[in-house]
């Protein structure tokens, strides 16, 4: 029995395609019984997120079996559904793709975890529906052995690759769960609502905005569900505030020592969070020495994003030596 | 009997201190430290019951006692703290003091063999002697933490964000908030500590021993004070439980 997968995803298809064939999880066993169905089709498991839509299946030759499987695909999109958008893999390379899949490496977000629970999901609803049987058993159990290896033995979900999600990532170490955190933008650039936005969207409390504009100062503070502060003001939020986010077009620096030795006191020395996207820089470099204080400027947070980037490709070579020695290994699908 | 098990104890908390390291490489999970120092804990119970039958009142009667004595109030502090505020890799940190307690505890000579059982008990003395070694133990672990904290700053401040170290520790903000909880817990059992010498037989109106507890007693409340009233920079409020910790086992010199 041969093993054969057909699919679509971020990479291939446009999301107006990708919709057409999306399968709610409570219809995914439906859908996998019915591809039983297809002509030359014997087992079959139809995954489907966000990204993607993949449809495994078990079949005595596989090119009938494909051929019948995307007319049956045709027949759903028309004429929207062009040769491009679709992918195909046959035996060890199937079975390769899966395993890819279920370790993340294949996803829009590098090394995500909830893929697993999805394909889980997707081959439990099939095997329910009775659409599989020894060959793609065979097939997921062995994907799920080895997704949990790769997930063991390397650190694919790790390292932030973008300024924003290192700033979080930075902004979680220091002061943990953000939700007792309150974050101030002092210049309302595109990087800066990025930023604050992610800080947002990991529980930051409170976000305060000050631009020399005060009315994109309130756009902003809008948009985030924050408050404005006026820009000769800015200071007097300072000893509230855990995160500062400088991002202004200002030739000179913006945040002095000074400023911050002033409300040091108040502030009772806790540690404070400043993050300089500006050039030229914001924040003075002299802020950075004070004890409590954490200055990263735009290159340093670059070359993180970049060590992450470096560290991940590093780390899809692993993954994938994995994947081929634990397929080899096997003895199945050709390999 | 005593001696092997604070033997096995080491064993456990050794084992425990390289099952945590284990967590550094990729994808490591640190998942067998906890219940290494579960069963260290219980073997370490186990050694200061005998010792405590054997003496006929709390078992500090010789270095050897002390230091298993404080090993145990470690283990304690780092059993309620470090599981309850997820700093996992504190039992890592934490291992390694355990072990040199209990490896100085168990080397010959150290302690006593055939203690003598006494005959009459002072409740005070008791409460002296317990209460203050187990503030040690909070205090030792705030050491611990605070050590945690300043590899982290360390590495935050100089931008050195890529060891497996740095990705497990945890937060500054709960390192410092361990620090706080227990200097201020280990201070306030030293209170008590130190209210059940005034209130103890005793030979001499101040021995050198007392005077050296309540010097400790002392620094630690400054810092406790220094930090709820003023506020103190993280990196110092480290380094003071650091060094007075450091300092404060000088007390042990004159028991």
């Amino acid at each position: 029995m041969g093993i054969l997968c057909l699919g679509l995803n971020h990479q291939t298809a446009p999301v107006e395609i990708r919709e057409i064939f999306a399968v709610s999880e409570s219809r995914l066993g439906e859908h996998s019984g019915r591809l039983c169905e297809v002509e030359g089709i014997e087992e079959s498991v139809v995954l489907s997120t966000c990204n993607r839509t993949e449809y495994y299946a078990a079949a005595v030759d596989c090119g009938v079996a494909s051929d019948h499987l995307r007319e049956f695909l045709q027949s759903q999109a028309g004429s929207r559904l062009r040769v491009e958008h679709l992918y195909e893999k046959q035996q060890l390379e199937a079975a390769r793709h899966l395993c890819r899949v279920v370790s993340g490496i294949d996803s829009m977000v590098l090394g995500e975890t909830e893929i697993f629970g999805q394909v889980k999901k997707a081959y439990q609803a099939a095997l329910e529906k009775g659409a599989t049987a020894r060959s793609l058993n065979q097939l997921f159990q062995k994907a799920f052995g080895v997704g949990k290896k790769v997930r063991t033995n390397t650190s694919i979900q790790q390292g932030q690759t973008s300024v924003g999600s290192v700033a979080v990532d930075l902004a979680e170490k220091i002061f943990g769960h953000l939700r007792d955190s309150k974050v101030m933008v002092i210049g309302a650039g595109e990087i800066s609502r990025m930023t604050a936005q992610s800080l947002l969207s990991r529980g930051a409390r409170s976000i305060f905005v000050t631009n020399r504009s005060y009315e994109r100062a309130e756009e902003l503070a809008n948009e985030l569900n924050g408050e404005s502060v006026r820009f000769d003001q800015w200071h007097e939020v300072l000893q509230e505030v855990d995160v500062v986010i400088s991002s202004t077009g200002a030739p000179h620096a913006v945040m002095k020592r000074e400023h911050v030795e002033a409300v040091r006191r108040k502030r009772r020395y806790r540690p404070l969070f400043a993050i300089d996207i500006a050039v030229p820089r914001d924040i003075e470099v002299e802020v950075g020495d004070i004890e409590e204080v954490y200055l990263y400027d735009i290159d340093a947070l670059k070359e993180i994003a970049m060590e992450g980037k470096g560290q991940r490709a590093d780390q899809i070579k692993l993954c994938e030596r994995i994947i081929d020695q634990e397929l080899i290994e096997s003895g199945l699908f050709g390999s | 009997m005593a001696q092997w098990l604070l033997v096995v104890a080491t064993v456990l908390v050794v084992l425990g201190g390289v099952w945590g390291a284990t967590a550094f490489r990729p994808g490591g999970r640190n998942i067998g430290t906890l219940s290494c120092m579960v069963l260290a804990f219980i073997c370490q119970m186990g050694v200061l019951g005998i010792r405590g039958e054997l003496r006929g009142k709390c078992p500090l009667g010789d270095y050897g006692e002390i230091l298993a004595f404080l090993a145990w109030a470690l283990v304690l502090f780092y059993l309620v703290v470090g599981p309850a505020y997820r700093l996992s890799l504190l039992g890592l940190f934490t291992a390694p003091v355990v072990a040199v307690f209990q490896v100085v505890a168990v080397l010959p000579g150290v302690m006593d063999r055939d203690p003598v059982a006494v005959v009459e008990v002072d409740p005070w003395g008791e409460a002296h002697a317990a209460f203050s070694v187990l503030s040690y133990g909070a205090f030792a672990l705030a050491a611990i933490a605070a050590l945690m904290f300043l590899v982290l700053n360390k590495k935050l401040k100089d931008q050195q964000l890529g060891s497996s170290l740095f990705r497990k520790l945890p937060p500054a903000r709960s390192l410092l908030d361990s620090i706080v909880r227990l200097t201020s817990i280990g201070a306030g059992i030293l209170t008590i500590g130190i209210i059940s010498a005034f209130l103890m037989e005793r030979d001499s109106a101040l021995g050198s021993h007392l005077i050296a507890a309540i010097a400790t007693w002392l620094a630690y409340l400054a810092v406790v004070f220094m930090y709820f009233w003023r506020g103190i920079t993280p990196r110092r409020l480290s380094s003071s439980v650091i060094v007075v910790f450091i300092l404060s086992l000088l007390v042990f010199a004159f028991v």
